[in-house]
């Protein structure tokens, strides 16, 4: 596997098009050269042209044709066929393989499997033999493949000057900097990186360092855990918090963190979803959520209380007081509720479930809390007796520790005095990321030599003099170790696109100080000289080469590595703590961008275009804040605001959110780039220039002024909220309804009582029959969180188009799922459902009987079909179906979107060759992915027996990571789908239609005490 | 009552018009039916390879070069490297085979010329239909009999159905040996 094809042959061309472009035939080559084949207008034959041929009617067409063109050529060409010179064994034209290999994001690493089609990775799904992710994968690893295929990477190196770039070679700039580098004297190099997540990879920067004295490595991570690491090392010692055992806490008190949204990873989801199962024999847990913005956290909790974020350390430090027992006149529990008007009697319920469930229940303080918070919420778990909560196993393993703020000052300071020879940027973007106080954009130009590894144009290649292209994930060789005892590996599935480089061959060609040293394998061979170092300290049994080939079929090897459990709690980090008081004015919090996560993503369509899981709001970020805070400001929404802190100001459009407490501006970081190609550039707006570096004990929260700015900015969402003072709208999807919610602890007495209680049916005709398997979906809104994993999947199994926000806005996005969410309550504190809504595949559906082309029919294993072909587009269907889940191409968004980016040749790549991608004018909708059912039916008959539920798992099932999404044989009463369909709380949307729907949601259970 | 020119025309030339054009039509339309359904396209291949000295004559399987049919949608055109398991000793020296053997050593794609082809919305499955014990020459005719391969079969979608629908009376052999049932009639089945 490792000597693959891709590895073999040399890189002809940037990208292929063809199997004869791949192996380099000079025909093609030279074919390249001219617009027009030689001879292109002789013979021309529009006859040939044709391709399509519609049965009878068409025949007739045809003769026609062929009356009044006897004279042309009989037959039509039907194109050529052209297999491999020399077919690589493992290939099968048709027939996809598998490979497990990791991808990363800024910060984090998933073991994956990369489906792959005659050498192009078209799928990317978790890996199911990793012990702790289980398969399941997160919306952004999955949307990372689209970097891959990015029409607008740097393809070539670039070298630059004052921002215009022109080609150079690698020669070229391995020359320069080596001799920058050789020549640094007593001045500095920097090496700017991400969080390094690769043992291999810092052995390599250990030895850059090595080979080049004064060279030194800044690591760092936007969306860093500094606070929580920090406050863990003064109350228990060791170097970094472990993450929770989300599966063993009864009772979750979450303090402004939003760990089942932006703030969590799919080991958290995964987890806390296991105590939200039906199905399960443990009991549920309960969520309380204390935040000030509303949270994909504060939505899925059964308690939510409305608290500033500068109040929390007044929170927790009152909690810890009534926990202990502790009178204390400056932090009372009954004080701080009064102050800011907390229920009491929730306040109460949360005390005496901390109380009761000591050693099961769990305060957990969010990442943007500044340290103090942690400090006392850690004291409030030792007190609780929660430490066994903390999941020391799995501790987050550090290769580099990030370079700490002074670092950093010392750093711009150095460049600025001109002590600084060289900086490399190892695809990081600093210049976007660090607060503009900190100067590093300026301090940049007085460096000698700026270089940025990276696969995007980015700000802070901007800035530099050579940008040099790296491989993407899937093109790259490497390790990654991010938790202990499991080294994850990563192979290429394919043949670098581009004429770049692993990011790690080029500094280790930097280290033997000639360019001629580069080639495809140096990095290749050090990382198997690393793992051969790695071989003889595991003991094992085998020699090292069954040992890497099992490690790269497997995707990572494990072994066993002891790690420190949790110290006992140092009650002297409780003393000298800084309180913080809250303030009474404007606040401004910055979160974490769901979507874009620190930038980097800026540029993928895919997520840009992912309705926000709270807001859904696309393709923009804004101001958040509460009804109450909006009319104060006189704004609307769409209004504009200026938000002041100190000197730094930011003007945001305006989204108000149900939920959110007052006073407080809720704003997602990493929107705003001002280089991230077509697609990510100056989408919204950055409001990391709020950030002050000089802040760093409380880098997320800033006391601000707002005022109303001038003009107004359309927001794009594709849900508007209900309005809460119109009673007809109230509550909507309760009285329809569309959403069954009961109480858990009724259910848990009697399971009846969250029984659904529908319209006893009655058909006039006779119901169809379905023999054999019955497809049908079953999906769990108690261990749905929203995180929208699914819809990623969807998109990306199911060649989804992305329409850009214009078309959004007006209601033609092409997302086949979607996640549905209502409000109920007030507009203060509102309680929020959420339900994934796709099509339901409907018995009687009602799609089918208006089509006037029978275009949409059903099949006899109960899928709603769509026959593209047949499609006129009249749209009757999409307007007779009850639960608005199909969509229509009103245009062919490939071609119309951004420029036609997405029709150049190298992201056709990405498309699913087993499904059709639809042009302007038909319909489509979910087809509860018919191309796996189908692949499993052929996978049956080879294996000669009858096709099993079980055999297919479709995409958004396959991801999920709360395991919410099940799908199979409704027939087979043996199968999960089946218990879901029978389960007392299962229900149908809007059965009374009579549609006969064949997806079951499980009704909402909510855990509040009544 | 006079005669018009326009009743002239109306009465004597239009029929006739239209009887040359029916004519016309009717003899078009039949006798264009193997065109336009492309039976007995037999094009010229880039070397000449003969399914008749190979299949036929010498036995030799066809899923020894079709290697995929069995296994997936496609069929699979064997890769050059498969035909030079033989030729790189079998009749190195004929003109043929030197042609092979130079696309093989310049590492090039022979470029075939496709023969049968169904519209890309349809998704064929080869291996659905081998494993069910249909014979290549269901489809494809008599191949082993052919030097030079043509269509020999419509290749329509009201083929695929009257085939689908009649399936266990067309083959009753099967029916117990590999279990053969209907084929699915329902749209999914082959687009999606």
């Amino acid at each position: 596997m490792d000597n693959n094809l891709q590895q073999t042959q040399p890189p002809a061309t940037q990208y292929w098009k063809s199997l004869e472009e791949l192996a380099g035939d000079p025909a093609v080559l030279a074919g390249k050269q001219h617009e027009f084949q030689a001879g292109v207008t002789d013979d021309f034959d529009p006859q040939a042209m044709s391709g399509i041929s519609r049965r009878k009617f068409l025949a007739v067409l045809g003769a026609s044709a062929a009356f009044t063109l006897a004279s042309c050529k009989a037959y039509r060409d039907q194109g050529k066929i052209v297999p491999y010179n020399k077919k690589p064994e493992e290939i099968l034209p048709g027939t996809p393989n598998y490979y497990a290999s990791t991808v990363t994001t800024h910060g984090e690493a998933c073991s994956v499997l990369i489906r792959t089609r005659e050498g192009r990775p078209v799928y990317l799904k978790g890996n199911p033999d990793h012990p702790v992710t289980q398969g399941k994968i997160s919306s952004h690893f999955q949307a990372s493949i689209m970097a891959l295929y990015n029409p607008e990477r740097v393809a070539s190196p670039l070298k630059g000057e004052g921002g215009n770039f022109s080609p150079a070679t690698w020669q070229e700039a391995d020359t320069e900097i080596i001799a920058a580098l050789k020549a640094l004297g007593g001045k500095k190099a920097a090496l700017v990186v991400n969080r390094v997540m690769s043992p291999t990879t810092r052995q390599v920067l250990d030895s850059l360092m090595a080979a080049y004295p004064g060279t030194s490595v800044y690591s760092y991570t936007l969306y860093n855990e500094s606070a929580r690491d920090s406050a863990w090392k003064k109350t228990h010692g060791g170097n970094a918090c472990p993450p929770i055992k989300w599966h063993e806490a009864d009772v979750v008190v979450a303090l402004e963190s939003d760990f089942l949204g932006a703030e969590g990873d799919i080991e958290t989801e995964m987890r806390y979803a296991q105590r939200r199962d039906v199905m399960g024999d443990k009991p549920f847990n309960r969520l309380y959520a204390v935040e000030g913005p509303m949270s994909l956290t504060g939505m899925n909790a059964d308690y939510r209380l409305r608290l500033r974020p500068d109040a929390q350390f007044e929170f927790a430090m009152s909690l810890l007081n009534e926990i202990k027992g502790a009178s204390d006149a400056e932090y009372s529990l009954s004080s701080v509720a009064k102050k800011h008007g907390l229920s009491e009697s929730v306040l109460k319920l949360l005390v005496g479930d901390l109380k009761a469930n000591k050693g099961k229940a769990l305060v957990y303080a969010g990442s943007r809390l500044p340290e103090a918070v942690h400090v006392v919420a850690n004291a409030i778990n030792d007190a609780l007796g929660s430490t066994g909560l903390y999941h020391t196993a799995e501790t987050p393993v550090e290769h580099i520790p990030a370079a700490t703020p002074e670092q950093w000052d010392a750093l711009v300071s150095d460049m600025k005095a001109g002590n600084v020879g060289v900086v490399v940027h190892l695809d990081s973007n600093p210049v976007y990321h660090f607060p503009a106080d900190l100067g590093y954009a300026e301090a940049l130009g007085k460096v000698g030599l700026v270089v940025s590894l990276t696969k995007e144009h980015h700000e802070t290649a901007q800035n530099s003099k050579y940008v040099l292209p790296i491989h993407h994930d899937l093109e790259s060789w490497n390790d990654y170790k991010v938790r202990p005892g499991i080294q994850l590996l990563q192979q290429p599935v394919i043949q670098p696109l581009h004429d770049s480089r692993q990011q790690e061959a080029a500094l280790l060609t930097w280290i033997k100080g000639d360019s001629a040293a580069h080639n495809e394998k140096l990095y290749y061979d050090y990382l198997v000289g690393a793992w051969k170092q790695l071989h003889p300290k595991l003991n094992l049994l085998v020699d090292f080469q069954t040992f890497w080939n099992s490690a790269l079929h497997d995707g990572f090897v494990t072994y066993s590595e002891s790690t420190p459990g949790v110290g006992a709690f140092k009650g002297a980090a409780l003393s000298g703590l800084k309180a913080i008081k809250p303030g009474s004015d404007m606040l401004v919090v910055l979160q974490r961008g769901f979507n874009v996560g620190d930038g980097q993503f800026a540029d993928n369509g895919w997520l840009q275009e992912f309705p926000h899981p709270v807001t859904k709001v696309v393709w923009d970020n804004y101001a958040a804040i509460s009804p109450a805070t909006a009319k104060e400001l006189g704004l609307r929404n769409d209004d504009q605001v200026e938000v002041t802190v100190g000197d730094r100001k930011v003007v945001l459009p305006v989204f108000i959110q149900p939920g959110t407490v007052d006073k407080v501006i809720a704003v997602e970081l990493g929107y705003g780039r001002e280089h991230a190609g077509t697609i990510g550039t100056k989408v919204g707006v950055n409001a990391g220039v709020l950030r002050s570096h000089k802040q760093q004990d409380n880098p997320w929260l800033y006391a601000a002024t707002a005022v109303k700015a001038s003009g107004r900015h359309h927001l794009v969402t594709t849900q508007t909220h209900h309005d809460f003072n119109i009673p007809r709208e109230q509550d909507l999807h309760l009285k329809r309804k569309i959403i069954h919610e009961a109480s858990y602890q009724e259910y848990a007495k009697d399971p009846n009582s969250a029984a659904f209680h529908g319209h006893h049916l009655v058909n006039i005709t006779k119901m169809r029959e379905y023999e054999g398997v019955k497809w049908a979906m079953a999906i769990d809104a108690n261990k749905c969180t929203g995180c929208g994993s699914c819809v990623i999947a969807c998109n990306l199994e199911n060649n989804v188009p992305i329409v850009g926000p214009e078309q959004v806005d007006r209601g033609r996005e092409m997302q086949w799922m979607r996640i549905d969410r209502y409000y109920s309550g007030t507009a203060d504190e509102p309680v929020v459902s959420q339900q994934v809504m796709l099509c339901q595949h409907c018995d009687n559906a009602p799609c089918e009987v208006v089509c006037p082309v029978n275009a949409t029919n059903h099949s006899p294993d109960g899928l709603n079909q769509m026959a593209y072909n047949r499609c006129v587009g009249t749209r009757y269907c999409s307007n007779n179906c009850p639960y608005k889940v199909r969509r229509f191409n009103f245009f062919d968004y490939r071609d119309r979107f951004a420029k036609a980016l997405y029709r150049k040749d190298v992201h056709q790549l990405i498309h699913n060759p087993e499904v059709t991608v639809r042009s302007r004018g038909v319909m489509e909708k979910c087809t509860f992915c018919v191309q796996r059912i189908m692949y499993a039916r052929q996978e049956a008959i080879k294996a000669k027996r009858d096709l099993k539920g079980s055999d297919v798992v479709v995409a958004c099932q396959e991801v999920c990571p709360s395991d919410a999404i099940i799908f199979g044989d409704a027939n087979d009463p043996e199968s999960k789908v089946s218990q879901y369909r029978k389960h007392v709380t299962g229900y149908h949307v809007l059965e009374e239609f009579n549609a006969r729907p064949n997806v079951t949601y499980v009704a909402t259970l909510r855990n509040t005490h009544a | 009552m006079k005669k018009t020119v326009l009743d002239y025309a109306l009465r004597v030339y239009l029929p006739i018009t239209l009887l040359i054009v029916l004519v016309t039509y009717s003899v078009t339309y039949f006798a264009s039916r193997n065109e336009r359904y492309n039976i007995g396209y037999q094009p010229t291949q880039p070397i000449n390879f003969s399914h008749e000295l190979h299949a036929g004559k010498m036995g030799i399987d066809c899923q020894y070069c079709h290697t995929g049919v069995a296994k997936g949608r496609q069929a699979v055109i064997p890769a050059a490297n498969t035909c030079m398991n033989c030729h790189s000793v079998a009749r190195k020296d004929k003109p043929e085979i030197i042609k092979l053997t130079s696309f093989y050593n310049e590492d090039k794609p022979i470029p075939w010329e496709r023969i049968h082809k169904l519209p890309e919305h349809v998704y064929f499955n080869h291996s659905v239909h081998v494993n069910k014990g249909l014979e290549c020459k269901e489809c494809h005719g008599q191949v082993q009999n052919m030097a030079k391969v043509a269509q020999v079969k419509s290749f329509m979608m009201s083929d695929c159905l009257a085939c689908h629908r009649s399936a266990p009376e067309k083959y009753p052999h099967l029916v117990n040996l590999t279990g053969l049932k209907k084929g699915p009639e329902n749209c999914s089945a082959c687009h999606r």
